[in-house]
């Protein structure tokens, strides 16, 4: 009720003459209207006849003008009022927020509108997070719900950002605050949700100057026409010029434009992501290349171990157990799930077996964990790794990791006390719908790069399994960033996904970039768009909103020029019955010149309010390729927008006249 | 098979003459499209500033001329610097010409003559100046040797050059990601001696073969037979200018009735060979585009949507002129169609090709009276210049044609959900609101001052009465001045100061202001680097983009003048048929 209360207040509002200004087809029709006001009240002033045919007529313009100007009104409105409710209710989550502001380790009670970046602050088990920060201590269950819909609480560990307004359900947490008041994410959003109906777009501009350029085309040529009648000794009916003018520019892409573009800020929001600007989303439906991650986005992330596969001479039995032993206390995916396949296999370990054993964590320099005691130690990890480390080379164990690869699975070899002793095999699966999803991307000739720290083996096989074009292996932020300059200096439109800190130089270089919500600052901050459910595949439905809102800007304005034909051959000889050779020009045969005149005007009202769902919903997008899609638009918004008009007229006409309007 | 009188297929051909002009239509735009392909190469070598086979002459006189003026190819300008030269050094022309032309009487070769008025010098000077070649003057009568010389012929290569220096700018814009155009005096020199001296020079040769006149003696008097008076024929340099006038695609011409005059054009042969000229460089420019791009396809694309308009036109002045008035055929006499303003030794259909592809590119020559074509003849010419010349005039033709395309390129990319992209390049907002610009100064230039023109009725009093007719030539007189063209209806008195003045202003923004619109949008390319990789954005060589094209030059370029053309054309069409059988006032 009270969006719809909201709504009617905007579609008054936006009657303004000033707001018109800004869409100079919609302001012509505000100029046209006042002046059919004045010549429907006082026709004499114009030389307009009068007498009660003609004020029927004359009423019917003026209506058909108020409605034209409505559903433009309307359709801005409406979308409007959705931005507004989403602005809304994101307004309702910024409440002041008691925050416990750390100074010299003693914790002093402030509001959250005093916090500066940099402050230290405390949060407690059930305490609202007053801004938004990096968690420089603690790790804790955080539910994000109001601002991320998302009811399961996520996990956040050091480094993790948090958002203000979330609440922190287990747990206490020191945070870093990152942002002053008036500038978190939620502040931000508000802006950006609030400012999409005033913020143009440069094509949305592009377009503009295009469609009043053809306005001013017809004015000139409807001006010019007073001459030209002069000069011929027929005096027209000055109302029938206005019908004219406005059947004759582009009033129906006018009228819907802005609503189009407010329309899509609206559609990626129920996407739950959220974009800077509406030129984000542009972008985004002109993507050339996208880079993706492969795990993760391609791939669902969770490698599970598969297989075991001891070395020469060594024992099964023993090999697997000592794969669970090395993974017993190792709490990575990985880890958890080796020690599940060894209890498939029948191998289980007691705590008692590895009391004598320290386990080693993952680190970056070692490239591998496992567990050690004084006298035994056993480790696993990648192939070049562990070759590199413990100096090892095995050809039967290297033809083992090969294979492995060739599948598309990951190897992880097992070392214990200086020798090989077998090899694991993780799977990582496809994600489901995701080689559906690249096919589609093909189809719209976007190239995919898929980068991924696996190997060359292991990514060529994804890559190929999934359909992606282009793989960067054993990459690390930095690659990533390489291959986004390599495509923009090639001109091309980027798009990708990041999180990391370390992925926002390159999520700032791209056109479209992605991050997810529970990335890191930086990250968020560089990007253009942040989903919200931390979905990278997002990116693909964000190229399909984008494209959808390019091809319904595209295919109204051609529907809106070739609907001009057939105005030509109805209005033209109608307002020219004082000469009755033109008659040839009326193809349609429609008699009655004022009716016809009417029913013209009233297809081009009608058409708008016809349109006004497509152009808020977006029309219909179909991935195929480009020359598909022109044949498509062009026999649909080309061809139909020259035919349907004639078609329409003269129903509108064939009604008028059966319901006994003769004027 | 044959008759008693000849052959067969002869009297085939006199008696099935819509046949035969459709043959000689067909025959004379293959000859145009095959000189116009052989010549590109030789054009994208020009533009590409590449070593070609005139070097050893032209490349020394360009030197020459550089090292005087102290330019070079390499002083190479950005926009503002380019364009200002070139309108620095058009004015200085222009105001050059002016005084000559306004003290010609002061000057060599001048007996007999007046100066003209200040309003005349003006149109006449932005006439020529402009490529557009509208004379308000009648040639011989009124103009000396040296202005014809010096003014007329001078001007001629001047408009014609800077035309073709615009369009290596133009071009040199999209090629390169400096943002720099070019040197426009190295660019103005290379035109003149590489292209437009030397192709007017064989199209002179071979006016010269076959009589046209090139002296200085003057007129030659003739007493006519039965002793009522003299006839006095001016000769003059006619050859000369004729050659750079088609060439440059000027028009206008020695005598007022130009190309309708024998001794501007013979026969059959010169009509040919004159058609042939004035097509050649545009044409030509068309095809080399695919040479310089590397992408036969989209010249090809550009070729079949030109030729689509250009036969299109032609035939329906064609059919216009061939079915004649129909108040004359009822008559019963042996009627040829409509001979009225046309050389018999030209005939129907060289008179309605010549007629359309002059104003197919901006030449504006004529000949035959366009006042004396029926209604529908005059709605396939007025076609071709409602659009502004579809292939424009020597250099400025591809820049107007890529006004379209860009505009094209942005409707049709936006249908594929695609940013609109042109030669791998970006279409930013800026190139789009210059190319609107470019496209919506055409139709302002024309309807503004038709509009006012009309509440004027004492203007265009030659008109007995009020006639479609006057609202048709008024239609064409701004229209042929604001693209360039030169051709005329009249019907009225042209030479008074009003249209002198106003015909001048809109003959220089039609050219200058398209000519900065344009070089704006090179700059914009210049500073852009190509997407690599072609075909991943909207393909312009295929079909259904030409065939957008199409539509957008028909829609927007022609079909938005529909209202006014009801009152023209349609109507004098539809009212009677009639013709306004006048004398041509001068």
């Amino acid at each position: 009720m009270n969006s719809i209360t909201n709504a009617a207040i905007q579609t008054v509002k936006n009657f303004s003459p000033k707001y018109l200004m800004r869409n100079p087809v919609m302001f012509i029709t505000e100029c046209a209207f006042v002046l059919s006001i004045v010549i429907a009240v006082e026709p004499s002033w114009f030389g307009a006849p009068s007498g009660s045919g003609f004020t029927l007529f004359y009423v019917a313009v003026v209506a058909n003008l108020f409605l034209t100007l409505l559903f433009s009104n309307v359709s801005v409105a409406i979308s409007e009022s959705k931005s507004k409710a989403i602005s809304d209710s994101l307004r309702q989550l910024k409440k002041e927020v008691k925050a416990k502001l750390l100074v010299d380790g003693q914790v002093n009670e402030v509001t959250s509108s005093e916090l500066r970046k940099g402050d230290l602050i405390l949060i407690e088990q059930g305490d609202v997070i007053p801004t938004d920060g990096e968690i420089v201590e603690g790790t804790g269950y955080v539910n994000e719900s109001n601002v991320t819909g998302e009811s399961r609480p996520s996990r956040k560990i050091f480094g993790d950002s948090v958002t203000g307004s979330t609440v922190l359900v287990t747990d206490s947490l020191k945070v870093q605050v990152t942002s002053d008041p008036g500038e978190s994410f939620l502040d931000k959003m508000i802006a950006i949700v609030e400012s999409s109906k005033r913020s143009r777009t440069p094509n949305e501009i592009a377009l503009t100057v295009f469609l009043s350029g053809i306005t001013l085309i017809f004015l000139i040529v409807v001006s010019a026409l007073f001459g030209a009648t002069y000069y011929s000794g027929i005096s027209p009916n000055l109302m029938i010029l206005i019908v004219l003018l406005i059947a004759l520019i582009p009033t129906t892409i006018g009228g819907l434009l802005p609503a189009i573009g407010v329309a899509s800020i609206n559609k990626i929001s129920q996407y739950n992501v959220i974009a800077k600007s509406g030129k984000a989303i542009e972008n985004a439906g002109d993507i050339d290349t996208i880079i993706l991650d492969k795990t993760g986005t391609v791939t669902m992330g969770e490698r599970e171990a598969a297989k075991f596969y001891p070395n020469k001479g060594v024992d099964y039995i023993e090999f697997v157990k000592q794969c669970v032993m090395s993974s017993m206390d190792d709490l990575t995916k990985e880890g958890m799930s080796v020690v599940k396949l060894g209890k498939k296999e029948g191998v289980e370990v007691s705590r008692e077996e590895m009391k004598n054993y320290e386990f080693v964590p993952f680190s970056a320099e070692t490239k591998s964990s496992g567990i050690k005691s004084s006298s035994d130690e056993i480790f696993k990890g990648a192939l070049r790794a562990m070759e590199k480390r413990f100096d090892l080379s095995d050809i039967y164990i290297e033809g083992l990791c090969k294979e492995i690869s060739l599948r598309g699975g990951t190897a992880l070899v097992v070392v214990r006390n200086n020798e090989f002793t077998g090899v694991i095999e993780l799977n990582d699966m496809l994600k489901p719908g995701m080689r559906q999803r690249l096919e589609r991307l093909k189809k719209m000739n976007i190239k995919t790069i898929m980068c991924t720290g696996d190997d060359e083996t292991t990514a060529a096989f994804i890559a190929q399994e999934s359909g992606i074009d282009e793989f960067v292996a054993n990459s690390t932020p930095m690659d990533k960033y390489n291959v986004v300059v390599r495509e923009k200096e090639q001109q091309r439109m980027v798009a990708m996904v990041g999180d990391g800190t370390n992925d926002a130089p390159a999520l700032s270089r791209a056109d479209v970039g992605l991050a997810m919500n529970n990335g890191t600052q930086a990250a968020k901050d560089a990007a253009n768009m942040v989903d919200l459910d931390n979905d990278p595949t997002k990116l693909i439905d964000v190229i399909f909103l984008g494209k959808q809102v390019l091809i319904t800007r595209g295919s109204l304005t051609a529907f809106s020029i070739a609907n001009d034909l057939s105005k030509y051959f109805v209005i033209v000889p109608a307002m020219f019955t004082m000469l009755p050779q033109l008659g040839f020009l009326n193809i349609l045969d429609l008699q009655n010149s004022i009716v016809a005149i009417t029913a013209a005007l009233i297809f081009n009202t009608l058409i708008i309010l016809m349109l006004v769902p497509m152009a808020l919903r977006g029309v219909r997008y179909k991935p195929s390729s480009i020359g598909d899609l022109l044949r498509r638009n062009i026999s649909i918004y080309g061809i139909g927008g020259i035919i349907l008009p004639f078609i329409l007229i003269k129903v509108i006409y064939s009604i008028m006249i059966a319901s006994g309007a003769v004027w | 098979m044959s008759t008693g009188n000849g052959s067969f297929w002869g009297n085939f051909f006199l008696q099935n003459r819509l046949v035969s002009g459709a043959i000689i239509i067909l025959i004379y735009i293959a000859i145009m499209s095959v000189m116009a392909f052989l010549l590109s190469g030789y054009i994208k070598k020009l533009y590409l500033g590449e070593s070609n086979l005139l070097d050893p002459v032209s490349g020394r006189i360009v030197a020459f001329f550089e090292k005087l003026f102290g330019e070079n190819k390499d002083k190479t300008m950005k926009f503002r610097e380019y364009f200002l030269n070139l309108l620095l050094f058009n004015a200085a022309a222009g105001v050059m010409t002016f005084l000559v032309l306004y003290f010609q009487n002061f000057l060599p070769f001048s007996a007999g003559y007046s100066h003209f008025t200040p309003s005349l010098t003006f149109n006449t000077v932005t006439s020529f100046l402009t490529n557009t070649n509208l004379q308000h003057y009648s040639n011989p009568l009124q103009l000396t040797y040296f202005s014809q010389t010096f003014v007329i012929t001078g001007l001629m290569f001047v408009g014609a050059g800077t035309g073709f220096a615009a369009s290596m700018a133009f071009i040199r814009g999209i090629l390169n990601d400096k943002g720099f155009l070019g040197n426009f005096y190295h660019d103005f020199l290379v035109s003149i001696f590489y292209l437009l001296l030397p192709l007017s020079l064989g199209l002179t040769v071979i006016l010269l073969v076959f009589g046209v006149p090139e002296t200085t003696s003057s007129a030659m008097v003739l007493h006519v037979l039965g002793g009522h008076g003299t006839v006095t024929i001016p000769l003059g340099p006619v050859a000369t200018l004729e050659g750079i006038k088609n060439i440059g695609t000027n028009g206008g011409g020695f005598y007022g009735a130009n190309a309708g005059f024998p001794f501007e054009n013979p026969n059959w042969f010169t009509n040919l060979s004159e058609f042939v000229g004035y097509t050649l460089i545009p044409l030509a420019s068309i095809f080399s585009l695919g040479r310089v791009f590397n992408n036969k396809g989209f010249s090809n694309m550009l070729y079949g949507v030109v030729m689509t308009v250009f036969i299109f036109t032609t035939f329906m002045t064609f059919f216009g002129e061939y079915t004649g008035i129909p108040a004359l055929s009822t008559l019963g006499t042996l009627y040829t169609g409509n001979m009225l303003g046309k050389e018999t030794a030209i005939g129907i259909a060289q008179s309605s090709i010549f007629s359309t592809g002059a104003v197919f590119t901006s030449t504006g020559a004529g000949n035959s009276i366009l006042l004396a074509f029926t209604p529908v003849g005059i709605l396939g010419v007025m076609g071709n210049l409602l659009l502004n010349d579809p292939i424009g005039g020597v250099g400025v033709g591809i820049m107007n044609l890529f006004m379209f395309v860009i505009f094209t390129t942005f409707i049709t990319s936006l249908m594929v959900g695609k940013l609109p992209e042109l030669m791998s390049l970006k279409l930013s907002s800026r190139e789009i609101k210059y190319s609107t610009l470019s496209l919506v100064t055409h139709p302002l230039l024309v309807l503004i001052p038709f509009g006012v023109t009309m509440l004027l009725p004492g203007l265009i009093a030659g008109f007995p009465g009020t006639r479609p007719d006057a609202i048709t030539s008024v239609l064409y007189e701004f229209g042929t001045a604001a693209a360039n063209n030169g051709s005329e209806i009249g019907g009225f008195l042209t030479n008074q100061a009003y249209f002198n003045y106003i015909d001048g202003i809109i003959m220089l923004l039609g050219r200058f202001l398209l000519i900065g619109f344009q070089l704006v949008i090179a700059d914009s390319f210049s500073l852009k680097s190509p997407k690599v990789e072609f075909g991943r954005s909207i393909n312009p060589n295929s079909f259904l983009y030409g065939l957008m094209l199409f539509t957008v030059m028909i829609l927007l370029g022609v079909l938005s003048f529909f209202p006014i053309l009801a009152l023209g054309p349609f109507l004098s069409w539809a009212h009677d048929f009639s013709l306004w059988i006048g004398v041509v006032i001068h």
